[in-house]
This record gives structure tokens, C-alpha cells and sequence, in this order.
């Protein structure tokens, strides 16, 4: 057991040192750097090849990634050429963020969509389930952006209930109390964004399973022994069906951590996918890498999670 | 440099929004007796800036908007580029004189101007700031600007003296740029750790407005500073600065009267500013001008025939009536008409393709095999037009002179890129022609853009024009200290810049502000659109 544990996690930090390597080479042999879009009248043409040698990209690449890799062995990201300090802290700035929204959001689309799954299984093609699954695959299909203005022209502005943007008011409240309440509000309409277009996949995934697990003779036994109809479905039958939901909680994982760029920019949420969206346009390698660090590290740790769950939800895979 | 227009994902749901957030309300036409002290302007910004301190590495023309209203500048750059060179008003240093050989400037400073923490601005604080620039560890974008300013030395607290190794008609405008920064705390860190500090915990600032609160990438909010040196100015008790990243959702939130000023409204939007009685559109004349750049060393685009012929074949004026909804102005050669260098002679192309067809005739471009697409050395001519794909201005504009060179036989391939992809293709001279804009500086200079590019001093002229007359006339500009010389050189380049054709000529652009009524005394001008920020007031 012990020794399976420890290759899976040299395989896992392999997994994320090739990654890294990858996303390295890929960005620094891409076309252009950041001294590359400084084409600006203020800035004479000598400048650029100056701040090429600053920001060291002058020399050999070989020798740019070795330095990169012991800094990151050593737990020192470098400094982000875009922010000018340490990448260290404007990740810590953005992480935050983009947890209470990717979580709030998450957490939403988890119960949208287990309420709507036993909803449709009550009567399997009926109105409710013909209404509900049309519901959920547009709500899936609806690209994000159309939502998220949807949402903002409906509740931010028709119906002023939600503020359209931010994470806070102008000021800054000075109590907790109304900190909490100030940060919720707002967290309103980008985390129902979250779970909106994300609850048809939960509730698709759900349907199905649950209607495999009815056609079980377990099911059939439940019943004859005189079981409720709802206590079949939601103690017998729902633990079964939701294999599937914890793979797919374990692939949203790295969502937690990476954000959501469409979401982040139209809500003015200052998480990870802007971060890593202005990075990426600023060719800020520093940033870049540590981030996709981050969000591989995520992926590893969500199938591992994954794993686990499976492992308590399902006795025969322990054995 | 391009105009980024980044974050336009939602560009096809504005209406959606817009058509809810229009509420019509009273037009706020209290007009008191005058500046009233109190209230807070809101001001979308589409990025936040990224750090507090410019001088380590490159920042981005929105930081410096901000860094404005926080670090003073020698002095204040006048919107007076029409009628000759910038002037320059008193700020930080209430008085200058030049040496009789003008080598050397004296700037006296006011001895009321005090840093946030009480302590005054002194010469010192000059020289400290000149020895950062001039820092080669740091990487300042700017560098270059002081390169003839050989010492800056501390005469007494309130006296500092320049030292020029040349004399040149910007040593003013040299000396002024880059903003001062207190010595007293600043020096503390030692500059090889400035790239690794986190300058926003050294807030020391010495402007109108002092910063109160700052979460990154949401609101910056700036409040009066009591120390501010021109008394009773600022009016305003508060400066809130919200990011914005989506431009639909700028405009909502100005119409909806929560946000007040919103810096640059997309052409399309226009119309709707200016119908909203609680808003008013303000039009600035910027010194962007657009073009599509001809690979000058690609044959047959080295013939000067034949990019006067594809000049022609553009109707450039329904192109920028088109694109720009009629707020751009016509472009007619390498400076902007609203600049004194401009030359009031130069001719004006006109929209002719029987000339155009001609032209590409006599330049050995037929059409021989009867197609309809002209060939260049047995081969259709193909041209490949790169452009920011980001950017749906672009767009429209590629498709348009798609149409119009289709009609004399030139095929275009409009080709959407990544703005660095598409900088790097052009830096590799690997492009057949780009649709990209430019930023005339105010200290005018022909250099940069058009001089035959030299492998030792780095150049922007990435297309490969290349007259040695204009070199030659760019170079006497530049060393000429009487400007009437001046501008006899520059007109005659001018001319020879509009006759090769080097790229077409295409707009000059228009910035459009959006800003609420209840905001009263405010010159919006080409310097900056909060020139005179501590002068603007709010009215209920």
C-alpha cells in the first residue's frame, strides 16, 4: 500500500514537471516576446533589446530553464514581468478569489443539478423530465458569456437586486458582519453564472445513472419489500448512481484554481483566469509557468481525490 | 503601437445589456457659483495598473494616468503640439532658466510641496530620482530619454541643476519626463531588490491625491490630499478608480449612472453617449493614426508604383466612415494633421482605381491568364494582411480593403494574429503587409519609424523603407535647433514619405470620452484626460 502510494506520487510530480516543461518550451519558442509588442513612441527602439537582456531572454534557452527549474525546486517562482514582484504574491492575491467563487459556484451546480436529476427520474419521460432535460441541455449549450449578460441585464439592471460587477462596493465596509453580507451579495450573479452553466452536465450524468440503477433487480426487490418510492431512490439508489458525479467533481477540480476567464472578465472578478489571460498576452513566463504548475498540480490532486472517494463510495474497489 | 481592444468577448450581447441600463433622468443643470469641495468621481479603467513604481520595467499608458495623480513631475506638458513644439507650465518647479550656452537648466522648485508623510519635496528627491532612471540594473522603459542629460546636482534643497551633453530643441521635455519619487523612503531599498519589492507597501506620494484603499484588479480609491500644494485645490474629496476589463460592461454602468467616465467608447457606441441627457461625449483628437504597412523588401512591393496603386485602390474615406462611424479623420502622411510638424501642402491621395489599374500595368503586374487576379512573375500576386485579431475594428477594416483590391485584380488574404505572434512576424520582416496603428509621439521625430533601419541602434521601421534623402533630412531635423529649419526638413520628408508610399495612409484617430454631466470644470485635452483633475468639481 505504502509503496503504491509513493509511485503514484513520483508519477504525479512527474506528470507535473513534464507539464511544466512542456508549457516552458512551448511558450518561449512561440513567436515573440515581451519585448517583441513594445512598439510604443515613448520608448526608444534600443529599449527593447535592453529590457531583453533585463528580463534575461537574451540567453540560450538551455540555460534559461535550468535557472528556472532550481528556482522552482527552491520554492522561488521568480518575479512576474508583467506585475515587476514576486509571482509568489499576485498569485496569493488572485487564488482567494477565484476559491470563493469556483467553490460557491461549484457547490450550486452540484445541488442544481442533483435537485433536477431526481426530479426527471420521478417519471422517466414524462412532462417534468421532457421540460427539465430541455432545460438543462440549453442551459449547457448557452455559451457563458450569453448567460452571464443575461443574468446581468435581468438582476443587475431590469430588476436592480444584485450589483453587476465586483467583488465589493466603492468603500469598503468597516464590519465583518457587513463584509460577509457586502461579499455575498456580489457573489451572487457570477456564482449562479457557475452553476447554471454547469448543473445540465450534472443532472444529464445523474439522470442516466439513476435510471440504469432503477432497471436493477435491487431496486425491484426495494420496492416489493414495501420501500418508498423516494427512499428507494435517494438511499438505495442515488449512492450508486453518483459514481459518475465524483469523476466529474474530480475534473472540476482544477477549475478551483485556474478560474474562469469569460466569467472573471465580465463580472470584473479579479481571479486566476485574468491573471493568467494577461500573463499569457504579456508573454510574463514567470507567471505563466507558475500557474500552470498550479493548475496541473490541481488536475493530479483532483483524479487522486477522485480516487479516494471512489474508494469509500464503492466497497469493491477497496478490496 | 496597437490599440488594444482586448476584452471584447461580449462585443455581440452589448445590446442586450445596454437596452435595459438607459434609465432617462433630469439633466443635472445646476450650475452653482462656482467649485464646490466634496463627492467622488467613478472612473472605469479597463486594467488596473500593475505596479505603483514605473522605473522597474516597462508600464503600460494607463499606469501613467494614475501615477499622475500621485508622484509630481517637474512640470505639466501643455496640449499646445498644434502651433509648435509642447510649452511647458510650472508644477513641482515653479521656475526654470537655461545656461547662456544652454547646457545647463536651473530648475527652481516650490518649497511648499510636501511628500504624504509630511516631509517636503526636495532637490534632493530630483537627483535621486535622475540616479533610478539612469539605472541600468532596473530597466526603465525610458532610459534612453536622459541619455543627453549627462548629472543632475542638488544646488540647494529647493534648487536643482541639469547638465546636457548636447543642445537639442526637447532638453526640457527630456528633463521633465518620468515622475519623482521620495528619496526617503525609496532610497531605504536598496535598487538591486527594487524588481522583488512590493512598492505598494511604500506608499509615500507626493499629488492631488493620496492612494486610501487599492484591492488589485478592482478598485483603486484615491482620496484629497491635505498636503497638496495648490491649495484649496483638489475639489473632489475622492478619485475611484473601478476595472472593468468589459467594455459592455463600462458602458452599462455608465449609462446606469455608477460609473462617470469611461475613457474610451468604441465608435459604435457613440450615438447613444451622445443621446443620453445625463452624459456628454467628448471628442479628442489623439495622435494615433492607422495604416496598412507594405513589406517595402518584398517584390513587387518594393516598386513604389506599386503601393501608390494599392494607395489608390482603397477608398480610404468610406473606409473610415465605415469602421469609425465618421469619428476618425482621413490620413494623408506619417504626422498627425492636429501636430505643428504637420505639412499643410502635402497632397491628398485621392480613391481613383482606373489610375490604381494602370500604375500595376506599367509595374509589370497583369493579368495574364484572363482569371481576374493580376500575376507577378507568373504567379498570382497574393498579398497576406496580418491584423490583431483581437481587434474587430481590424476586422472590418481587412475585409473592406479586401473588397476594394479585389476590384482592380489583387487578391488579399486577411490573416487574423496574436498581437506578439503577429509583432514577431513583422520584427522578422516575414509578412507581406500589416494593419496596425501608430502613436506619434509629441516630441516629434521622423527617426524611429522611417529611417533605413540600422543594425546597431535598434528601429521600429519594420517594413524596410528606405530613402536616403529622407535619412539624410530626418537626421537635420534632429540636430537643427531652430525650428523653422526644422520644419522646412520635416515638410520636405513628408513629402517624400507620402510620394514612396512606404504604407497607406489609412485614419487619424479620435479618442471618444464618455462623461457624466454632474462633473463640472473639466478640460478633457489631448495631454491627458485628467489634465486638470484637481480643478473638476461635482454637482448633486
Amino acid at each position: 500500500m505504502t509503496g503504491r502510494l509513493v509511485r503514484r506520487l513520483l508519477a504525479s510530480l512527474l506528470v507535473v514537471w513534464a507539464v511544466a516543461t512542456a508549457t516552458f518550451f512551448l511558450v518561449s519558442l512561440a513567436p515573440g516576446d515581451l519585448a517583441t509588442k513594445l512598439t510604443d513612441p515613448r520608448i526608444a527602439p534600443a529599449a527593447r533589446e535592453r529590457l531583453r537582456q533585463h528580463y534575461g531572454l537574451d540567453r540560450p534557452l538551455a540555460k534559461r530553464y535550468l535557472a528556472w527549474l532550481s528556482g522552482v525546486v527552491l520554492g522561488d517562482f521568480g518575479d512576474s514581468f508583467l506585475y515587476r514582484r514576486p509571482v509568489r504574491e499576485v498569485l496569493a492575491q488572485a487564488l482567494p478569489n477565484t476559491l470563493l467563487l469556483a467553490t460557491v459556484g461549484l457547490c450550486l451546480e452540484l445541488i442544481l443539478g442533483v435537485v433536477l436529476g431526481l426530479v426527471q427520474v420521478r417519471r422517466p419521460h414524462g412532462f417534468w423530465d421532457r421540460a427539465l432535460s430541455a432545460f438543462s441541455l440549453t442551459a449547457y449549450a448557452l455559451p457563458t458569456f450569453l448567460v452571464a449578460a443575461g443574468l446581468i441585464w435581468l438582476f443587475a439592471y431590469r430588476w436592480p437586486l444584485f450589483p453587476p460587477s465586483h467583488m465589493t462596493g466603492l468603500l469598503a465596509p468597516a464590519d465583518p458582519w457587513t463584509t460577509i453580507k457586502d461579499r455575498l451579495w456580489h457573489l451572487a450573479l457570477p456564482a449562479i453564472t457557475v452553476g447554471l452553466t454547469g448543473c445540465g452536465a450534472v443532472a444529464r450524468y445523474l439522470r442516466g445513472a439513476l435510471l440504469d440503477e432503477q432497471a436493477q433487480t435491487y431496486i425491484l426487490g426495494a420496492l416489493a419489500r414495501g420501500a418508498s418510492r423516494s427512499r428507494v431512490v435517494l438511499v438505495h439508489a442515488l449512492p450508486n448512481a453518483a459514481l459518475p458525479l465524483i469523476t466529474l467533481l474530480g475534473l472540476s477540480l482544477p477549475f478551483l484554481v485556474s478560474g474562469a476567464l469569460v466569467i472573471e472578465v465580465l463580472f470584473s472578478w479579479p481571479g486566476m483566469g485574468q491573471v493568467f489571460y494577461s500573463a499569457v498576452t504579456a508573454r510574463d513566463i514567470p507567471l505563466i509557468q507558475a500557474v500552470t504548475i498550479l493548475v496541473t498540480a490541481a488536475v493530479v490532486v483532483g483524479n487522486w481525490l477522485a480516487d479516494v472517494a471512489y474508494a469509500l463510495a464503492d466497497p469493491r474497489i477497496r478490496r | 503601437m496597437e490599440v488594444r481592444d482586448k476584452k471584447m468577448l461580449a462585443a455581440a450581447f452589448l445590446l442586450v445589456l445596454l437596452v435595459g441600463c438607459r434609465r432617462q433622468g433630469p439633466s443635472p443643470a445646476v450650475q452653482g457659483a462656482g467649485p464646490i469641495h466634496g463627492g467622488e468621481v467613478v472612473v472605469a479603467l479597463a486594467q488596473d495598473l500593475s505596479s505603483f513604481n514605473e522605473y522597474t520595467g516597462f508600464s503600460e499608458s494607463t499606469e501613467t494616468l494614475i501615477l499622475d495623480l500621485l508622484f509630481p513631475s517637474l512640470l505639466v506638458e501643455q496640449p499646445d503640439y498644434q502651433l509648435h513644439p509642447p510649452s511647458f507650465a510650472p508644477n513641482l518647479a515653479k521656475a526654470w532658466e537655461f545656461s547662456e550656452d544652454n547646457r545647463t537648466l536651473t530648475l527652481y522648485l516650490r518649497d511648499n510641496a510636501r511628500w504624504s508623510d509630511g516631509r517636503p519635496v526636495t532637490a534632493e528627491d530630483v537627483a535621486f530620482t535622475f540616479r533610478v532612471q539612469k539605472d541600468r540594473r532596473l530597466g526603465w522603459h525610458g532610459l534612453e530619454i536622459k541619455d543627453f542629460i549627462e548629472a543632475v546636482e542638488v544646488v540647494s534643497p529647493t534648487v536643482v541643476r541639469f547638465r546636457y551633453s548636447r543642445v537639442y530643441p526637447y532638453q526640457l521635455m527630456d528633463a521633465n519626463d518620468g515622475h519623482i519619487v521620495p528619496a526617503h523612503v525609496w532610497g531605504e531599498v536598496p535598487l538591486e531588490e527594487w524588481p522583488h519589492t512590493d512598492f505598494s507597501k511604500l506608499l509615500v506620494t507626493s499629488g492631488p491625491f493620496r492612494v486610501a484603499t487599492h484591492l488589485p484588479n478592482q478598485t483603486l480609491v484615491l482620496a484629497r490630499d491635505p498636503n497638496y500644494w495648490d491649495q484649496p485645490k483638489p475639489y473632489l474629496d475622492r478619485v475611484v478608480f473601478r476595472i472593468l476589463p468589459d467594455v459592455s460592461q463600462q458602458l452599462a454602468q455608465l449609462f446606469a449612472g455608477q460609473v462617470d467616465l469611461v475613457l474610451m467608447v468604441p465608435p459604435r457606441e457613440a450615438a447613444s453617449v451622445k443621446q443620453d441627457p445625463k452624459l456628454e461625449l467628448v471628442e479628442i483628437p489623439s495622435r494615433v493614426w492607422g495604416y496598412v504597412g507594405w513589406n517595402n523588401r518584398r517584390p513587387p512591393l518594393n516598386d513604389r508604383r506599386v503601393r501608390r496603386a494599392l494607395s489608390l485602390a482603397i477608398n480610404r474615406k468610406a473606409l473610415v466612415e465605415t469602421v469609425y462611424w465618421g469619428y476618425a479623420r482621413l490620413a494623408n502622411g506619417p504626422i498627425p494633421s492636429t501636430m505643428w510638424a504637420y505639412n499643410r501642402n502635402l497632397p491628398v491621395l485621392p480613391y481613383d482605381p482606373q489610375q490604381a489599374q494602370a500604375l500595376l500595368d506599367a509595374a509589370g503586374v497583369r493579368d495574364m491568364n484572363g482569371d481576374g487576379v493580376r500575376e507577378w512573375q507568373g504567379k498570382p500576386f497574393t498579398i497576406e494582411l496580418l491584423y490583431p485579431g483581437v481587434n474587430p475594428l481590424r476586422a472590418q477594416a481587412a475585409v473592406l480593403i479586401q473588397a476594394d483590391l479585389a476590384k482592380v485584380g489583387v487578391a488579399v488574404r486577411p490573416t487574423p494574429m496574436e498581437f506578439t505572434a503577429m509583432m514577431a512576424r513583422q520584427e522578422a520582416g516575414n509578412f507581406d503587409a500589416v494593419l496596425s496603428a501608430w502613436e506619434e509621439a509629441t516630441k516629434v521625430d521622423l527617426t524611429s519609424l522611417w529611417v533605413t533601419p540600422s543594425p546597431t541602434t535598434g528601429s521600429y521601421n519594420f517594413i524596410g523603407y528606405s530613402n536616403p534623402e529622407v535619412d539624410h533630412l530626418a537626421a537635420q531635423a534632429r540636430e537643427e535647433a531652430d525650428l523653422a529649419k526644422v520644419k522646412l526638413f520635416l515638410d520636405r520628408a513628408q513629402e517624400l514619405i507620402v510620394e514612396d508610399q512606404p504604407v497607406t495612409f489609412l485614419y487619424e484617430g479620435i479618442q471618444l470620452v464618455g462623461i457624466s454631466r454632474r462633473i463640472k470644470g473639466a478640460d478633457i485635452n489631448p495631454s491627458s484626460v485628467f489634465f486638470n483633475l484637481p480643478e473638476w468639481y461635482v454637482v448633486p
